[in-house]
């Protein structure tokens, strides 16, 4: 479901999708500092990876996205991270359209932003509380899964489908995806805290990461 | 190290993920005489099950509608000999769409609109060929025929779609290549005056 194809959207929500896009990934690579540039690298292969995992459901059948990881570990950097990721996917395996690239992209990037920006906010406001960031961890997959549905049902939405039924449709079918990324995300982010907890910590130059609304 | 880490989170993904690849809602139909049949699957074969379907004409109108069985599966009888463009909505953002050409239908069909052309006739001169097969024959070829070549029709369609490793394998590559470019860029940006 998160990857929406060619030919079902309106024209208004492809341009929103872009432009949003567009403007999460200038600001993201904006203040990417050099020294993170693997780290964005490699949490973008594993998304490009991620979506292979799939399994049934019901009547549908899903993948996993980690999107909220990917916020966790990257913050505003999720943008390019997914953009490079999406592009690939849609270009190599087919999965979503290439006009609709914008779109997509805004669904997963803008909830793993959020998720990102709630997780540092915790783990400032507990420093040093191994225990709080992991849950923290564990709400960020979930919410970035739950968060991504609902942009995909809002998409839907605005292109004249019905809301409420995509928004079920997907949600539903998307309750095993986010228990496993809940648990796949906490244990990333717990096994990184114990080795190496300053790959969290947010090196930008300057500016803080939060207290900036998403665009 | 994430890095380390990561890497090892791929190649535990790859491995898992290695019966069944992708992600993509498909359609595939075939016709049998004025009956179309087939099913939408998701590529590595999951079937879609309850996921609306409907054919339409070129012009629009709606042919036929209805919903896709437990294994995917629909079927129904054409009535006009036109194209019947099918398409599945899985009803959370996935959509197929294939067009059943009016040439596979069988010609006893009435023709959809006054476009559809007689086949052009054959010149008598070339017309040597003793006397074509009696009606009953030709259907029953044309229906042997459509039985045999059907699975490798399905293997073909399914084959277009399938993640292959290298596919992968060069996805990440390219995402290292891009970091290690951009890495490179602002490091030497970085070192000069």
């Amino acid at each position: 479901m998160a990857h929406i194809p060619d030919g079902v959207l309106s024209m208004p929500v492809l341009a929103a999708g872009i432009a949003v896009s567009a403007a999460g990934c200038a600001y993201g690579l904006k203040r990417l500092h050099p020294d993170r540039i693997p780290q964005v690298g490699v949490l973008s292969s594993v998304f490009f990876v991620a979506s292979l995992v799939h399994f049934p459901v019901g009547p549908s059948s899903v993948h996993l996205i980690l999107n909220g990881l990917t916020g966790v570990a990257l913050g505003w950097a999720a943008f390019p991270a997914i953009l490079v990721a999406l592009l690939l996917q849609a270009v190599l395996f087919g999965f979503g359209g290439l006009v609709v690239l914008g779109v997509n992209v805004m669904n997963m990037a803008v909830p793993a932003v959020l998720c990102g920006l709630a997780f540092r906010r915790v783990r400032r406001a507990f420093p040093g509380n191994a225990r709080a960031a992991v849950t923290a961890a564990a709400l960020a997959g979930a919410a970035g899964v739950l968060l991504t549905g609902l942009a995909v049902a809002a998409s839907l939405a605005l292109s004249g489908r019905e809301f409420l039924t995509a928004a079920q449709l997907v949600v539903l079918t998307h309750l095993p995806v986010m228990v496993i990324e809940a648990v796949f995300t906490a244990a990333a982010v717990g096994l990184v805290l114990r080795v190496k907890p300053a790959v969290l910590d947010d090196p930008a130059p300057s500016d803080d990461e939060d207290g900036e609304e998403p665009p | 190290m994430i890095v380390h880490r990561a890497a090892l989170l791929a190649v535990l993904l790859l491995t898992t993920a290695s019966p069944a690849l992708a992600h993509k809602l498909k359609l595939f139909a075939t016709a049998q005489g004025p009956e179309v049949s087939g099913y939408a699957y998701f590529t590595g074969g999951d079937r879609a099950m309850g996921a609306a379907l409907t054919a339409t004409a070129p012009d629009g109108t709606v042919l036929f509608s209805g919903v896709t069985g437990n294994d995917g599966g629909f079927r129904f009888t054409a009535l006009r000999r036109v194209d019947h463009v099918l398409t599945v909505d899985g009803g959370d953002g996935h959509q197929a769409r294939i067009t059943v050409g009016a040439d596979v239908l069988p010609p006893s069909l009435p023709g959809g609109t006054e476009a559809a052309p007689a086949p052009a006739p054959v010149p008598p001169s070339q017309q040597a060929v003793p006397s074509a097969p009696p009606a009953d024959i030709q259907v029953l070829v044309e229906a042997a025929v459509a039985r045999q070549i059907r699975p490798l029709r399905e293997q073909l369609d399914a084959y277009q779609d399938q993640v292959r490793w290298h596919d992968v394998a060069g996805g990440i590559g390219t995402i290292i290549g891009l970091a290690g470019l951009a890495f490179g860029l602002t490091r030497g940006r970085g070192r000069r005056p």
